[in-house]
């Protein structure tokens, strides 16, 4: 149970923050806006999941805000001269590895600081889709939205993949042992390598799967919406970094569990969502998701101390 | 983020004057300024000299205040948000309170101090990440100021004696440049020639082998981040100075900026090397490359975002550099001295 | 301090070099010299000013003279400034700027003035003393009265709309709110805003925040979106929560970012000007006055690509804005 404290913590506040809006906002709980809203918090919870990895990890990825606009834009480029569905989706999902595949081998080859790496990522990825496409939309083929299903067979499909992924990485993470390398490694880097883990090559794993997520998620956000926006993804990278924290993710590494993630995703997606149902005008929501972030922080400070 | 650290590296104190980050940083430097002044149109004039300086204060500012802060092993985000935070209170301290500029001025540098003092309580007291701590303060001060100003109020036409501060010049230099000389030159001092400088440091490669020593940590974080949000609010009145308007956006993105330049100026990011005046040459190569390529006639058009781009090419080139002089001292026999074998033998999965 | 030394010789002698290569030519145009232009988006990465931007680089085709085109990555107010004071020194004849920040960027544009620089503004206007012209393609006023006018036209003068904006701290945007808000109290009395949200210039969260409108007020009868990426973003959320018809979306944003959903009925109608137009106009108005062709006093000019457009004081007129709707959408492809 106490194993379990910190995920639980996120959980009753999750919990609390559905029971004040069933109380003051029924209306949150219609079906429509909840499958909408579900739908859209998808490639998010993809992401947060990777950077909670490369968290656990002892690494940091702030790249993939970036690498989610390079990955959606290339697919839909792709897609918009003429090709096949699952090519469109094979270039996001290749362009998420290769992402993936350069910090890794910078990181974990090279041995430099993942913050500074993926700091310079970020901005290559950026700038560089900002030079050759300049933030126009990128209209896609009619049949692409929502795979060519109706809408709510489409979104039950993005929320299926993105909960069906969330739960094949949770197991993995508990029960395969390359999931436990990831935990190994992030807890001791020496007991790791002595027990036989090669801190480098699961680091390398780690942010190749960071990329893979992030095409992915590119793909579930394409798939919503009959354009893309190059911008998008602007910020995400913190939105991610903030869940994981949240949920549960300690940034002195191997310790978070992914349920922990989901929880802490959905907390801070539903405080946007909350003020508007309370009239509150807008301009305090940053401030009050910067409390919460340091609300997380410190209960876990108090907890460590204890 | 928290690797092990490896102690004092035999790689960098040893090597060369002409192999160390600082002196490639400053040929990089030449480089960029003989290329752009070949290739540029009125580059190397004067009033584009000032240009540079005067656009890169506020960053300098608070990338030389980030420096010691990560030699410490630990980092700010927050810097820029208080940037912001100060910029729009000492608006509203002058214009609605009625303070006049001086004094409003002090306060602003008084408020900055107190939201460093906010990350330095939940970092140095309650061992807080402090990645997390001021990822969290980052949205949290900008959130202020948008609260304070309903993102609407901007604050402008400041008196003439102010905004000289920003536009004016003073001795041949832009008004704010000697704000930077002073933060420098008084940095420099603290960092390289004072034990504090020392202790930082030390705690950058080992907060617990500090605290064993006997070295205050806490109170010399403490001291990091306050100075980190005191020239936070000094940026925040040279950027108000210069631009004349003080609003909730100011100095937004600003961290990253920052960062970028003390670690292209050779600090390591987990803290424990790093010096000031290699945070400036990182900063000035970055103002310069910005600068030169909007002077480019072939490159004007696309500045902004090449000049973001080989930021971020150069920032990875840099650190693959850093790697040079350890791979070269690997080849050398190995050293006698008994520290640096044992170092060698429990560094290579860091 | 031994080893900086070498380091500081180092880089005063690159100072020095690279100060003494470059000739200190004054940068008064001369008349018949080739005529340099550096035109200023708020930002760039906005599909806004790419069709500004094209129409601007045909004008300098037309007209034979150098565009610039840069401006900050993000909408970063204090960028445009410093690169403003890039150009003063860097010698460009004519600047052509759309203000993100009106009062901050004056500072930088009356400097421009001060050396000789010739200064015109377009999209949205600077301080009037900082600039000769401003090429207004719509004022605040026309924007926030027409979006006004037009939602209640839509919603039979009573109902509650809701407003998507790009951030808090867009100036612009929140002059058009301002503008709104008095059209509608003086006009348009059975109308009641419910809400102000901010988009960060993302559809996709535009689209979030629809959704939430809709839902946190169902009697909602209209969404506004004021910047272009909300427009599909609200009307994406519309569609999926199947209100097409029942609540309206109306905005301003580019037609093609918009064909679909016009067509299918969920945006109503898409406000805005031709901005090639805008571009084009731009260009030759600054061509015009850095050659005194267009001085003070002037009431008409004459476009290659608009025609005879009407200047009223120091204000040049593209015209009214484009009320862009189901019947022709079609025909525009910007």
């Amino acid at each position: 149970m106490r194993n379990y404290f910190r995920e639980l913590c996120v959980l009753a506040a999750l919990f609390l923050m559905l029971i004040l809006l069933a109380i003051f906002a029924p209306n949150f709980f219609e079906l429509q806006p909840l499958q909408s809203r579900l739908t859209a918090a998808a490639p998010k919870l993809l992401l947060a999941c990777g950077v909670a990895l490369v968290i656990v990890a002892r690494e940091i990825d702030i790249s993939i805000g970036s690498l989610f606009a390079l990955a959606g834009s290339g697919a839909a480029m792709a897609a918009a001269a003429g090709l096949s569905f699952p090519a469109a989706v094979a270039v996001a999902l290749i362009i998420g590895l290769a992402g993936g595949a350069i910090n890794g081998a910078l990181v974990a080859g090279l041995r430099l600081p993942s913050i500074v790496v993926t700091l310079a990522t970020m901005v290559i990825w950026r700038e560089g889709l900002r030079l050759g496409q300049q933030g126009v939309f990128i209209n896609l083929p009619p049949g692409t939205q929502w795979f060519g299903l109706s809408m709510a067979a489409g979104q039950g499909v993005v929320c299926g993949i993105a909960f069906g992924t969330l739960l094949l990485l949770a197991l993995a993470t508990r029960h395969l042992a390359a999931g436990r390398f990831i935990y190994a490694v992030g807890s001791d880097d020496e007991a790791a390598r002595l027990a036989g883990i090669s801190p480098r090559i699961t680091r390398f794993f780690v942010f190749l799967l960071m990329g893979f997520l992030a095409g992915m998620g590119a793909v579930l956000n394409m798939v919503q919406s009959p354009q893309v926006d190059p911008n998008s993804g602007r910020g995400l990278e913190l939105e991610a970094i903030a869940a994981a924290v949240v949920g549960g993710v300690a940034v002195t590494g191997g310790r978070g569990r992914l349920w922990g993630v989901l929880a802490g995703l959905l907390l801070l997606l539903c405080i946007g969502p909350a003020l508007t149902y309370a009239g509150v005008r807008p301009y305090w929501e940053k401030a009050i998701q910067g409390g919460i972030i340091l609300a997380a922080v410190v209960a876990d400070g108090l907890r460590r101390q204890r | 983020m928290n690797l092990p650290s490896p102690h004092p590296s035999q790689t960098r104190s040893g090597v060369r004057w002409y192999l160390r980050h600082e002196t490639l940083l400053a040929v990089l430097v030449l480089v960029e300024i003989l290329i752009f002044a070949s290739l540029g149109r009125r580059f190397g004039t004067a009033d584009n000299a000032a240009n540079i300086v005067r656009h890169s204060v506020e960053i300098g500012l608070l990338a030389l205040v980030m420096t010691p802060i990560i030699l410490t092993g630990g980092i700010d985000l927050s810097v820029g948000s208080v940037l912001g935070l100060c910029a729009v209170l000492f608006g509203k301290l002058w214009r609605d309170a009625g303070f006049p500029p001086w004094l409003a001025g002090v306060a602003t540098i008084g408020i900055g101090s107190l939201c460093g003092a906010f990350n330095a309580l939940l970092i140095a007291r309650f061992r807080l990440p402090p990645l997390i701590v001021t990822l969290g303060t980052f949205s949290l001060f900008r959130g202020l100021a948008e609260a304070v100003t309903q993102g609407v109020d901007a604050f402008t036409n400041f008196p003439e004696s102010f905004l000289f501060l920003g536009g004016g010049q003073l001795a041949g230099l832009p008004t704010q440049a000697w704000i930077l000389v002073i933060a420098a030159v008084g940095l420099w001092i603290t960092v390289h020639r004072m034990t504090f400088g020392r202790s930082l440091r030390t705690i950058g490669f080992s907060p617990e082998g500090a605290r064993f020593a006997g070295l205050p940590v806490e109170r010399r974080l403490v001291t990091c981040y306050v100075l980190a949000g005191a020239v936070a609010g000094v940026a925040a009145l040279t950027y108000t100075a210069r631009f004349g308007t003080a609003k909730a956006d100011a100095g937004m993105g600003y961290e990253l900026f920052a960062i970028t330049g003390v670690v292209l100026g050779g600090t390591r990011i987990l803290g424990g090397v790093g010096t000031i005046h290699g945070t400036l040459l990182g900063v000035a190569a970055v103002a310069i490359l910005a600068n030169g390529l909007t002077r480019v006639p072939s490159l004007m058009n696309i500045a902004g975002e090449l000049s973001g781009m080989l930021t971020g090419i150069v920032l990875v080139l840099a650190l693959a550099a850093g790697l040079v002089p350890s791979m070269i001292a690997a080849r050398r026999p190995a050293p006698r001295d008994s520290l640096s074998t044992r170092n060698s033998t429990t560094t290579p999965s860091a | 301090m031994k080893r900086t030394l070498p380091l500081l010789f180092l880089v005063c002698l690159g100072l020095i070099t690279g100060c003494s290569k470059s000739d200190s030519s004054s940068s008064s145009p001369a008349a018949g010299e080739a005529i340099t232009v550096a035109l200023m988006p708020k930002s760039k990465g906005n599909a806004y000013f790419v069709s500004c931007r094209e129409g601007s680089e045909a004008a300098a085709k037309d007209l034979g003279v150098e565009l610039i085109f840069d401006g900050p990555t993000t909408p970063d107010p204090a960028r445009q400034n410093e690169i403003i004071e890039n150009w003063i020194t860097l010698g460009v004849n004519v600047i052509a700027v759309a203000c993100e920040n009106r009062d901050g960027i004056s500072t930088a544009l009356r400097k421009a003035r001060q050396k000789g620089i010739r200064v015109v503004t377009y999209d949205s206007d600077a301080a009037p003393d900082a600039r000769e012209f401003f090429v207004n393609q719509a004022t605040p006023e026309g924007i926030g009265y027409g979006l006004m006018d037009e939602a209640a036209r839509l919603m039979g003068g009573e109902g509650e709309f809701a407003i998507i904006t790009a951030s808090l701290t867009a100036a612009n945007m929140n002059e058009w709110q301002k503008h709104i808000e008095a059209r509608r109290a003086s006009k348009h009395p059975g109308l009641k805003m419910v809400a102000l949200r901010p988009c960060d210039d993302l559809k996709d969260k535009a689209q979030a925040e629809a959704t939430t409108l809709m839902s946190a007020h169902p009697n909602l009868k209209l969404i506004m979106a004021i910047c272009s990426p909300a427009v599909p973003g609200a009307a994406e959320a519309v569609k999926q929560a199947g209100k097409a018809g029942k609540v309206q979306v109306i905005g301003l944003g580019l037609p093609s970012e918009n064909k679909g959903y016009v067509k299918e009925g969920i945006t109503q109608s898409v406000i805005l000007w031709k901005t090639t137009d805008l571009g084009y106009l731009t260009v030759e108005a600054a061509v015009a006055v850095a050659r005194s062709q267009l001085r003070p006093g002037a009431t008409s000019f004459s476009s290659r690509r608009v025609g005879e457009v009407q200047v009223q004081g120091d204000q040049i007129l593209l015209g009214k804005p484009f009320v862009f709707n189901k019947d022709n959408i079609e025909g525009f492809n910007f």
